[in-house]
């Protein structure tokens, strides 16, 4: 009688043990998983020296994505005339999502519906879960945020994560450009092109002094005349 | 009762007659379509646009120019577009003898940038009843300029 009562506590003691050494192992190696780093990392340069302004990307953002008109996931901001008649030039800038590693909007979502894609690095949001209080279209320091009238919910680019990158395609803007002046790729991936574009020219990024670490690059337009 | 089916057929008649009538009216022949050019030009020269409303006194040599040596080759004749076209210095020539560049920047940014190096009638058309640069779409203009920005060149 005495000798199986210890038996089984001993065997009590040794399960319960076996099982929580079991879950710590178990809850270590998940954090481990959490923390490697990604193998994509998404990133979209801009380059300014081949845009002429046709406004393609603004219209297949619109028509692949379904933005209804009166708001923009992307805008191309024009600045110019430069220069005398006839020789005058406009440059263009491209104003959207800039997908920060240290994004503002998703620090002061307090629903989680602004979130940054662990797979992709892209900065996205979950339609669903947003209750339009706006602390994101407040917090984005590159005011690209808006209220989606047909959703209600905030809306931006998100490299077309959920239409064209799903099917494997490149994102709307990008296939669209008549002059290849978008190139989007996986920062990660040294042999893609938009690292090899990276090393081969100057590139910048907008207020970067805010910590934000944005991944759209521009190539800044030099003054003259944009060759076709 | 045959009288009041009498009156109603004389009435739709009546309506019949003044429809076909407005319809017919509703585009009176312009002026500039009835020159001498249109005695070959019967296809290719109706000027259904802007361009050939009677109130502007325009003909076809008013851009075309004077018919020179004409049907014989060559000749001094301004033909307008991109292909087998006059030079587009010679055809921009004629558009801005009325259209300034400064009132032309200020419609639409793109005349800037192609102000002597493409002819107007790359984009434009004159003959037609409205240009097709009139209430032109986004997405139709984003087109337009893909056919000559292909970025095959750089």
């Amino acid at each position: 009688m005495e000798n199986s009562k210890r038996r089984f506590l001993k065997g009590t003691c040794a399960l319960l043990a076996g099982a929580s050494g079991a879950t710590l192992l178990a809850t270590v190696s998940a954090s481990n998983e959490a923390k490697a780093d990604p193998s994509v990392k998404y990133a979209l340069i801009h380059d300014e020296t081949k845009c002429i302004g046709c406004k393609a990307c603004e219209v297949a953002c619109r028509e692949t994505n379904h933005v209804p008109e009166g708001v923009a996931r992307l805008k191309i901001e024009q600045t110019g005339p430069y220069g005398e008649y006839p020789n005058q030039f406009y440059h263009f800038s491209r104003k959207s999502c800039q997908h920060c590693e240290d994004a503002p909007c998703v620090n002061v979502c307090p629903t989680g519906a602004a979130f940054i894609d662990k797979e992709t690095g892209i900065v996205s949001v979950d339609a669903w879960k947003c209750v339009g209080c706006q602390y994101c279209i407040a917090a984005c320091p590159y005011k690209i945020r808006f209220i989606n009238p047909v959703t209600h919910a905030a809306d931006k680019c998100d490299f077309c994560r959920e239409t064209n990158l799903a099917q494997g395609k490149q994102p709307a803007c990008v296939a669209a450009c008549p002059t290849k002046a978008l190139v989007f790729g996986n920062l990660k991936d040294p042999t893609s092109q938009v690292v090899q574009v990276l090393k081969a020219n100057p590139t910048q990024r907008a207020k970067v002094d805010l910590g934000t670490r944005p991944k759209l690059f521009r190539i800044v337009a030099k003054s003259g005349e944009v060759a076709i | 009762m045959s009288t009041r089916q009498w009156l109603w057929s004389l009435r739709l008649g009546a309506m019949a007659l003044l429809l076909s009538f407005s319809a017919t009216s509703a585009e009176p022949a312009k002026q500039i379509n009835s020159d001498a050019c249109m005695k070959c030009h019967k296809r290719n020269g109706q000027m259904l646009g802007h361009h050939g409303q009677d109130a502007m006194k325009m003909t076809c040599s008013s851009c075309h120019g004077e018919k020179g040596d004409h049907p014989k080759k060559p000749n001094d004749l301004v033909v307008f577009g991109l292909n087998e076209a006059s030079e587009t210095s010679v055809q921009l020539q004629v558009c801005h003898k009325c259209h300034m560049p400064a009132k032309l920047s200020s419609q639409e940014w793109t005349h800037n940038v192609h102000a002597q190096k493409v002819a107007c009638a790359a984009c434009h058309k004159l003959h037609s009843p409205t240009d097709p640069m009139a209430e032109i779409t986004p997405k139709v203009r984003s087109e337009l300029c893909r056919n000559c920005h292909t970025g095959q060149q750089e």
